[in-house]
């Protein structure tokens, strides 16, 4: 199999910038280790509010319709039920189907590989009912299993207050949000959100320990006041997320530690270009970002890669870029500002490998 | 932290046995890895890299951005042996090996 572009990934980086290559004429491939594209948008029933224009506001799952139908409708070969397990000799990527291993050739590789959730650590994390809130949006949104009766979630933050109102309308109680920080290092509008909705939020707490026979049955949590056992039988954890990064190792692209992007994270210039000339790497594999970043994100890299292609002359690509950097600044502003800093520290540092 | 708390589910390796091998000399996740097969189970260290890397930051004092990751090779993915040979022609066995290869070649 041959192509110009071979996208990893078909969550919505992944997809936004198929589309984009796509109008242009670009042959491009999406690599998808599930069966279906969209990646965590498939399980998100909350209305996302600030897409870009062109998107109004709609939920994830429906965004992730509308991909899917388009990406089909234009050309895009998507590779579904395949994933990428690593490269030969000669940079070419290796694709496994679970049938058959063979490589795919692309001028271009774009990894939009996103991200992974981050559990918590404590005794008990292990028993059947502790999950993270990912796992609680499939069961709920996508597979209509309820998760449990009475829950507690692990983190207080926006995708927490999400879950926590959609296990509410589900019928589910949720006892309270269990976090670490004082409430003066939360956010008040989202204390305010969390106040209207009624959820009781433990500031300065941690789940001490779960315990269970075959299932949680009870949560311990630290708290100083509380110190007060309860029964439940869900405990959501909302931990945060860094980047998946693998392919990107196996595609000899150097990395660099930043905190603020979701710890180890390609280097990438402006064009979201790594070390190695022919990948880029877009959404949350560059760095944990909102929705509207991860979009954007792409939107830059499939720039960069039209250019590269010389379907974009270096002025139509650079003003385009322009505009997009403007974009990205304006979605990063707020409660991303510190993302956004970081980003702009790795793509000033970054300098293309001497050929 | 109840040091039986399990931290890698799928090789189900606890907090003690990862202390354990860093009390034996471990300094990184690869290393516990070597000695305990933390992470080395169908996840492929995706659930427990950050929890193993924060114990270590713990056990030595080192902020977390020194902790290294653990290594990824091929086949990144769990795959069947047979699906590597399955077709001879495209057959990546080889690189599979490609970093054992290289190693032969550099060290002469």
């Amino acid at each position: 199999m041959e192509f110009e572009l071979v996208i990893i990934g078909g969550g919505p980086a992944g997809l936004m910038a198929a589309l984009t290559a796509a109008e242009k004429g670009v042959k491009t491939a999406i690599v998808e280790e599930s069966f279906a594209l969209g990646g965590q948008l498939r399980q998100q029933a909350q209305v996302l509010e600030n897409l870009p224009k062109e998107f109004g506001k709609q939920s994830g799952i429906a965004l992730a319709k509308f991909f899917s139908n388009k990406v089909s409708s234009i050309g895009v070969t998507a590779l579904l039920g395949h994933t990428m397990i690593g490269t030969y000799r000669n940079g070419t990527i290796g694709v496994s189907n679970g049938k058959d291993t063979f490589p795919i050739y692309a001028k271009k590789i774009l990894v939009t590989t996103g991200a992974a959730e981050q559990a918590a650590l404590f005794p008990g994390w292990t028993l059947p009912g502790v999950m993270t809130i990912g796992a609680a949006q499939i069961l709920l949104n996508r597979e209509r299993v309820l998760p449990g009766k009475e829950a507690v979630v692990l983190g207080c933050n926006s995708i927490s207050y999400d879950i926590a109102k959609q296990l509410r309308a589900c019928g589910v109680n949720v006892q309270g949000i269990i976090e670490k920080k004082s409430i003066d290092e939360i956010d008040k509008e989202l204390i305010e959100k969390f106040e209207s909705e009624n959820i009781e939020v433990f500031f300065h707490s941690n789940i001490e320990k779960a315990a269970g026979k075959q299932h949680v049955e009870k949560v311990w949590i630290d708290n100083d006041v509380l110190k007060k056992e309860r029964e439940i039988d869900l405990v959501c954890i909302s931990n945060g997320l860094y980047p998946v990064t693998e392919p990107l190792e196996l595609l000899d692209c150097e990395f660099t530690y930043i905190e603020n992007l979701g710890g180890r994270i390609p280097k990438y210039g402006s064009s979201f270009t790594t070390s190695n000339s022919s990948v880029y790497v877009a959404g949350n594999a560059a760095g944990i970002t909102c929705i509207e970043g991860i979009l954007v994100t792409a939107s830059i890299a499939v720039t960069g890669i039209l250019e590269d292609l010389a379907i974009l002359n270096n002025i139509e690509a650079k003003k385009q870029k322009e505009i997009l950097w403007t974009e990205l600044l304006k979605a990063e502003t707020g409660r991303y500002s510190k993302v956004h800093d970081a980003r702009i520290s790795l793509v000033n540092d970054f300098l293309p490998k001497e050929i | 932290m109840d040091k039986s708390t399990i931290v890698c589910k799928c090789e189900e390796i606890n907090i003690d046995e990862i202390e354990t091998a860093l009390k034996a000399g471990a300094c990184q996740f690869d290393d516990i890895k070597r000695l305990t097969r933390c992470g080395m189970g169908p996840c492929q260290s995706k659930v427990c890299t950050n929890m193993v890397r924060e114990i270590i930051a713990a056990y030595t004092g080192e902020p977390m951005e020194h902790i290294e990751y653990p290594k990824n090779r091929m086949p990144i993915k769990i795959t069947r042996l047979g699906v590597l040979v399955a077709n001879q022609e495209t057959s990546s066995v080889v690189s599979v090996f490609k970093e054992s290869v290289s190693e032969v070649d550099t060290n002469g």
